[in-house]
């Protein structure tokens, strides 16, 4: 009886194993690849920095490089739960980076990332159209 | 230190302690803007000329309304209204400025699931956008009518330093909370004093000598549906 028995392979070899290899042959051979030709990945995308750092920024770049989003979302919060909405602004974004087409879209787009920020709040992508508003605004 | 005068300083901190959290609680009250108070408004009718709407202009602009021109989708903050004693069918109607009333007890706010809808310090009735979830239970809630829903995305964008609204959430006149934050009057109010009316006022009703408690105190004042137990804060003269 036990002699009969069938290692759980022998008979699955073909149904399980073989397209196990055809399904994950093609990941192996791009890790390989990739690894062999010293892939460098995505291009990093080209952020129109000021010429000049301003003392006025809201914090050094590596901070807002990786919590950007979640700093504008607490002080989102405390404005819009805990009122001095003029006091905080984009505005103090907008006088460095006056583009948003150049600045904050660059990487959303290299990330596929669709912020729906700027459906309600003004944040153009034309710099000019921003310098005269905020001309304008102060 | 000895061991004396460190139980004495420490003391000294310990009776200290109630006093120093009580400023703190005061200042961070005064500090929740100029609505250390509690705003109202009057609309006084008598002063309110026959097929004048420059509330109702100042406030689209000011506050980017939406005006699709299509009765179902426009929204509308502060808007003329055509009212008549409840229950009273045949009586003469009569019109007025109708917006959100900031109730003492807003239906809206306790119906909002996610809290969107709530009521500052201050006892304005504001809604936040970022977290409206767009179930529109505050307009059936709303018993003025006052809530508005965008259906709509809303191209028009007059007032640039104010965020407009994405389609998919409520909203309602919200006193130019933006406005009276920075010591400036709603749009409303200015533009019926520039139009040279000057029948809306808005102020602090807990100061027995702000302008709008004079009024009230002066005249005779009606709520619109006061039985309904919602403590509406507008006030209207001569209704």
């Amino acid at each position: 009886m036990s002699g009969d028995r069938k290692s759980p392979l022998d008979g699955n070899l073909v149904k399980v194993v073989f397209p196990l290899l055809v399904i994950l042959a093609p990941l192996g051979l791009s890790v390989i690849g990739a690894v062999s030709a010293g892939d460098p990945g995505a291009e990093e995308p080209f952020l129109e920095l000021p010429p000049e750092p301003n003392e006025g920024c809201v914090r050094d770049a590596e901070f807002m490089r990786f919590h950007h989003w979640e700093l504008l979302r607490e002080v989102r919060d405390q404005v819009v739960r805990g009122g001095g909405r003029h006091e905080i602004s984009l505005d103090r974004c907008r006088s460095c980076h006056p583009s948003r087409e150049r600045f904050c879209s660059r990487c959303h787009e290299a990330v596929s990332l669709q912020p729906d920020c700027f459906g309600c709040h003004y944040y153009p992508a034309d710099p000019a159209a921003a310098v005269d508003h905020a001309r304008a605004g102060r | 230190m000895d061991r004396r005068k460190f139980l004495k300083t420490g003391g000294r901190f310990l009776a200290a302690t109630p006093f120093a959290c009580d400023l703190l609680v005061a200042s961070v009250a005064s500090a929740s803007g100029p609505g250390a108070g509690r705003w109202g408004m009057v609309i006084d009718l008598r002063r309110c000329p026959e097929g004048c709407d420059a509330c109702v202009k100042a406030c689209r602009r000011e506050n980017n309304v939406a005006e699709h021109g299509d009765p179902r989708w426009d929204v509308h903050w502060i808007r003329q209204v055509e009212i008549r004693p409840h229950g009273q069918e045949d009586a003469p109607t009569r019109t007025v400025p109708l917006l959100c009333n900031h109730c003492e007890r807003p239906p809206c706010a306790q119906v909002c699931p996610v809290r969107a809808t709530y009521q500052r310090d201050d006892g304005i009735v504001i809604v936040d956008h970022h977290r409206c979830i767009g179930c529109r239970y505050c307009l059936i809630a709303c018993p003025y009518n006052a809530r508005f829903f965008n259906y709509r995305e809303n191209e028009a964008w007059p007032n640039k330093d104010y965020p407009k609204r994405s389609h998919g959430v409520a909203e309602s006149c919200h006193l130019c909370a933006h406005r009276l934050d920075q010591g400036r009057l709603p749009a409303c109010m200015e533009a019926c004093r520039d139009a040279g009316a000057g029948a809306i006022v808005v102020g602090d009703l807990d100061n027995p000598e702000s302008e709008i408690s004079r009024l009230i105190a002066a005249n005779s004042v009606k709520r619109i549906r006061e039985d309904l137990g919602t403590g509406p804060k507008v006030h209207y003269i001569g209704l």
